[in-house]
């Protein structure tokens, strides 16, 4: 059918036409071979500390860790397996008896594209950058208990901690701290920027399999494979990580055959897209909870039986349905289903209408009050669920609104330093596959990703002491204590895990899901 | 002029207002067919809220996104809200949009093109001058920048609609005034002692009104497109109103993947309440303007 | 008055007055109390990083301060820093000022092209069948959303027929920019000799430029044809009827009268278009300055904002300024109309 029209066309608009018909279908471009993945946006920094839209996504490509989890193939596709951790950058590591110093040693002739060699001072150097920020890298040392790290030798790395941890080797598989080319990267610092964040704002110089080539900002970035990479080299010798705002042009690219890969295609697509000839999807389980978050400092939030009520009255079946299209695991507890030590047991807020309003009656809640509930447009899941839970509550009387605030709002106004949201919508996960690490980072006090600043001192406790622990039993039953605690205090409204899906072009195998959701391009080939 | 005359038979058949109507059907169709849309879209919005079939703020998530068709006559949304019933109570949401936000636009723009038109000096060059300034913006740059940065609430967005179409009409009553100011009528008026504000408003008013009253449907066209467009950029109402340009930016999303109704209903019902209202201000240019009843002559 | 004074006189007022809407959207943009640091610092910042933030870009001065610096900064064409691309707000509407006035010439002169001659021929007999239907679809136009319109071109010429490609910039994903010569990806692929990348900025451009013209012909048919009627009842005219012209003659003086006023209505109209191309530009991600700013408005980028409308008062009163010019030069009889 298409042919014909297009032929119609031909007679009185060669070009246009000439131009449809020329859009290459998937295909391998001559010896270089290229995949062009279409995203929201271009990258806007490169520094794995300061998170900025684009950054996690390509950070990962280009700065690897000391560690890596192991592999296991199952329905013929790859899976990390959590519970193997092998060496990376590093090649073997010893602890001293007390657990409290670590000592890894790199792998020998590992080299960027800039042609220098990894040695123990890069990885000093990058901690100290990490240390020297206090954000996120500076979470995770904290998080693994890691105090310090120096150099002991050339191909020695000495890492001390305050207390033995079962997270660290987990964390370092992380890409931040970053393990950067320190002997690139001093080049450009400056006395007001020791640790050249500004040119890391245009710029990589890793160990990982892809090196950052150029970058025209707000539209592409250009990556190239390190040819120095110490592992075998990637199929793809060049990404280029295409800015394409809008999530249903997106779609269009792919089913086009223009690009090769999208992430995170919209769900009501998913379904269409499982079908569709031209197109390939695969989903993995999803480990970021999409949530309706209360603040437990902010009236009526305060009031535990308001929360609870909250809970109750929403029936999550249908929100997984009209929010999700059916395509996300009911969420039963605030650690991940793929997370040991995952315990659903302790739900209990089955969709109960009526015991909603008797709670809230008890807590004698004014049904006059305006109750905001807060979104953005940072997760395309957040208008819909935001309203559809308004519309529950109106149900059991309660005067719900959704709102919306600017994305850039929502994000200062969730940071620590401000945290005055009473109820606001938010999509947060663990990217360590750890409970610890989990619990640490949504429900202890000073968790990062706690931004309804929920604080209950038996849970830090329980967590604090998780941290040090390394008999694995024993934090298994703290974390199902604080599972049991968060569940009863239920500060958030628990909806859904959405699950994770890619789609790309039907000859693309390779995608291995990791626990930060995205891809990593060098697994990647045309098969 | 009578206009053309109706049949001799038929004439004493039909009460006077009938009669009126015809005879100003003929003049100007257009007016009439913008009338007769406008009364349509009154009438659907005062008796929305007893005929729609579904809630139009009622979420369904059971149902979200069916095509049009049986229980739902346009299908339902992203929230499974029924869309018929939202369009039909997007009606309400607009002329509740326009009618205050006209009203606005007359009484900050006539008392201000009365009184500069009377009086001149200094006072009229320089809101001469601000409302000049003001045309370099496109209306709806100014208007996105205002909202944006004051909130999206109702009131914010009528008033600034408002705000923006007062220099239109205080232009026009201000032409007219500068006319009148020197007619024997008013200056009489003035011999006779009568204090300004008296003869502003018992005077001149009553005969530089016509020109505002056949702008005020222009301007309420204006307005309802604007609010429309804010709202579509995500500026001014919000999700889940059922305001025709917040049902259209959230059709936007669904449009490009196939699920039409829900951007393409709400515009279309944009389309006609605007036609109507731009022919019906288009008609009583027509009727009122002199200059343009004689070259159609 | 010379007309080289009266053009002085014009110029000089701009700067004041460009100065005026300056301070406006200085202000404007900071009614809402948003507080910009939150999102240059980002997600895990701490209290220290965020003071330290905000006294650098000066947000813990008075208003004035802030203002007199900034202002002082425009004047040697600094504009500030976008928050959300990192880059000078000079830079980034200078990159995407060429795809902003493809846009416009092509869709004004198309529309332009559609709607004189409409209304010129609407008004020769009015009333009659044409002019009803010229008026309608005038009305029409004046009727239909921007942006719905190019959501619903997208929607017919993309999805259903796959005509055109989808909307998403000016050239396809797999082809360069040609060289730069006038800005235009068409023309300069032309010139260049690039015929793949020309036909695949053509076919961007199609869906577009149509949309463009058809907002814009809504208002040029209704004031031509009401220009030129006035000109077709003037005293000229009818006198040079009554000398017994033919209608060709005739129709030939209303059109060579119709022309100032006409062109005058259009230049004056383009700045109206601004508004209308930025939406067009925002359905289709074009990359203009209009999508530019209207992101930036409704993000909150202050800089960019600020910078934007800036450009538009300038495009605006230079726009103005040579319409203004144009009338002084051909219609000398118009005096000094200040």
């Amino acid at each position: 059918m298409a042919l014909e029209r297009r032929d119609l066309l031909a007679g009185t608009a060669a070009l246009a036409a000439g131009s449809v018909l020329s859009a290459p279908a998937v295909h391998a471009q001559g010896a270089a071979r290229t995949l062009i993945v279409a995203a929201p946006g271009a990258p806007e920094g490169f520094d794995g500390d300061a998170l900025r839209p684009g950054t996690q996504e390509t950070v990962t490509q280009v700065y690897e860790g000391l560690t890596r989890y192991g592999r296991v193939i199952r329905n013929g596709r790859p899976y990390l397996n959590p519970d193997v951790i092998e060496g990376h950058l590093a090649e073997s590591w010893t602890t001293s008896p007390d657990g409290k110093t670590w000592v890894f040693r790199l792998r020998q002739g590992v080299r960027s594209p800039f042609g220098n060699e990894l040695t123990a001072e890069d990885v000093e150097w990058s901690w100290a950058k990490s240390f020297a920020q206090r954000r996120t890298g500076a979470f995770i040392a904290n998080v693994s208990n890691v105090t310090a790290v120096r150099a002991r030798s050339r191909y020695e790395v000495e890492f001390t901690l305050s207390a033995p941890s079962m997270i660290l080797l987990a964390a370092l598989t992380l890409y931040v701290p970053g393990i950067y080319d320190s002997t690139e990267v001093k080049k450009h610092a400056t006395a007001e920027d020791p640790w050249a964040l500004r040119w890391m704002e245009t710029n990589t110089a890793g160990f990982g399999a892809y090196h950052l080539e150029s970058i025209r900002a707000g539209e592409q970035a250009v990556f190239v494979a390190n040819r120095n990479y110490f592992r075998e080299q990637p199929h793809f010798q060049r990404v280029i990580y295409r800015a394409v705002p809008s999530a249903a042009s997106r779609v269009t690219l792919l089913r086009s055959g223009q690009v090769q890969w999208i992430h995170r295609p919209l769900l009501q697509q998913v379904a269409e897209l499982r079908s569709a000839p031209r197109v390939k999807t695969e989903d993995s389980f999803g480990r970021a909870i999409a949530s309706i978050r209360m603040n437990t400092t902010i009236a009526p939030f305060t009031d535990r039986r308001v929360r609870q009520a909250f809970n109750f009255a929403m029936d999550k079946q249908a929100l997984i349905q009209g929010v999700f299209f059916g395509l996300a695991e009911q969420a039963r507890s605030i650690v991940p289903p793929i997370v040991a030590g995952y315990d659903p047991s302790f739900f209990a807020y089955d969709y109960d209408p009526q015991r909603a309003r008797a709670l809230l009656q008890e807590a004698n809640f004014d049904f006059n009050q305006q109750i905001d509930i807060l979104y953005s447009q940072i997760f395309n899941w957040e208008e819909p669920l935001s309203i559809q839970v308004a519309s529950q509550l109106q149900q059991i009387g309660v005067r719900a609104r959704a709102t919306r605030i600017t994305d850039s709002d929502m994000r200062a106004r969730g940071a620590p330093a401000r945290q005055d949201m009473p109820i606001f919508s938010f999509e947060d996960g663990p990217i360590v596959l750890d409970p610890v690490y989990s619990n640490f980072l949504l429900t202890h006090s000073r968790g990062v990703s706690n931004r309804a600043r929920f604080s209950n001192p038996q849970v830090d406790a329980a967590i604090d002491e998780a941290r040090q622990s390394l008999d694995p039993a024993r934090r298994i039953e703290l974390m199902r204590t604080v599972q049991r605690i968060w569940m009863e205090e239920a500060p958030w409204i628990l909806t859904a895990y959405p699950s994770v899906w890619e789609a790309m072009a039907p000859n693309i195998v390779g995608w291995c899901p990791h626990p930060d959701d995205h891809e990593r391009w060098v697994d990647l080939r045309v098969g | 002029m009578s206009g053309a005359a109706l049949p001799a038979a038929r004439r004493g058949a039909l009460p006077w207002w009938l009669r009126r109507v015809v005879g100003v059907s003929r003049r100007s169709p257009t007016l009439a067919i913008g009338a007769a849309i406008l009364i349509c879209f009154a009438v659907l919005a005062v008796i929305a809220p007893w005929i729609v079939p579904h809630d139009p703020v009622a979420a369904n998530p059971r149902n979200v996104l069916a095509s049009p068709g049986g229980a739902h006559l346009m299908g339902t949304d992203g929230n499974g809200m029924d869309v018929f019933s939202r369009v039909l109570a997007g009606a309400g949401w607009a002329f509740g949009i326009a009618i205050p936000a006209v009203l606005v636009g007359i009484a900050v723009g006539v008392p201000l093109g009365l009184y500069t038109g009377y009086k001149g000096g200094w006072a009229d060059e320089i809101i001469m001058r601000v409302f000049d300034a003001l045309r370099v913006f496109p209306s709806i740059i100014l208007a996105l920048a205002v909202v944006a940065a004051a909130g999206p609430s109702l009131f914010n967005v009528v008033l600034v609609i408002g705000l923006l179409d007062s220099p239109v009409f205080a232009r026009v009553v201000r032409a007219e005034v500068l006319a009148l100011r020197n007619s024997t009528f008013v200056e009489s008026a003035i011999a006779a002692g009568n204090p300004t504000w008296r003869i502003l408003f018992v005077h001149i008013l009553p005969n530089a009104i016509q020109g505002a009253m056949a702008q005020s449907a222009v301007r309420a066209a204006w307005a309802v497109r604007i609010s429309a467009t804010l709202a579509f950029l995500g500026v001014g109402i919000q999700a889940p109103t059922p305001e025709w340009g917040a049902m259209i930016r959230q059709g936007a999303e669904y449009l490009v993947t196939g699920q039409w109704w829900v951007g393409i209903f709400p515009g279309i019902a944009l389309i006609l309440m605007v036609l109507g209202l731009n022919m019906l201000g288009d008609g009583l240019q027509d009727l009122l303007d002199p200059r343009r009843k004689a070259a159609s002559k | 008055m010379p007309v080289g004074l009266l053009i002085a006189r014009r110029v000089l007022l701009v700067v004041p007055l460009l100065a005026a809407i300056l301070l406006f959207t200085f202000l404007l943009v900071r009614i809402g109390g948003q507080d910009p640091v939150g999102l240059l610092a980002g997600p895990t910042a701490t209290q220290a990083e965020i003071e330290m933030i905000r006294s650098q870009l000066a947000l813990d001065q008075p208003i004035w301060v802030q203002f007199g610096v900034y202002f002082g900064r425009v004047l040697q064409g600094d504009l500030g820093s976008s928050w959300l691309s990192n880059r000078p707000v000079l830079t980034d509407l200078l990159e995407r000022a060429p795809a902003t006035f493809e846009l416009m010439f092509w869709g004004v002169l198309i529309g332009a092209g559609i709607g004189i001659p409409l209304g010129l021929r609407a008004a020769f007999r009015p009333d009659g069948p044409f002019d009803q239907t010229t008026r309608f679809l005038s009305l029409l136009g004046f009727s239909i959303p921007t942006y719905w319109l190019g959501l619903v071109m997208l929607f017919v010429f993309f999805f259903l027929l796959e005509w055109t490609p989808p909307g998403m910039g000016r050239l396809s994903l797999f082809l360069e920019p040609p060289p730069f010569v006038t800005g235009s990806y068409l023309i300069d692929g032309l010139l260049a000799a690039q015929w793949e990348v020309a036909s695949s900025a053509l076919s961007q451009l199609v869906l577009p430029v149509l949309c463009v013209a058809i907002i814009s012909a809504a208002p040029i048919i209704k004031q031509t044809r009401a220009i030129a009627l006035e000109v077709l009842s003037s005293d000229y005219i009818r006198y040079a009827r009554a000398q017994g012209l033919p209608q060709g003659e005739v129709r030939r003086m209303a059109l060579r009268n119709s022309a100032t006023p006409v062109v005058t209505f259009v230049g004056t109209e383009i700045t109206g278009l601004v508004g209308t191309t930025a939406l067009i530009e925002y359905v289709f991600a074009w990359g203009g300055m209009g999508q530019y700013g209207l992101s930036a408005i409704i993000q909150n980028d202050f800089a960019a904002i600020q910078g934007y409308v800036l450009v538009l008062a300038l495009f605006s009163v230079l726009v103005f300024l040579a319409v203004d010019i144009f009338v002084m030069l051909t219609e000398p009889r118009a005096g000094a109309r200040a």
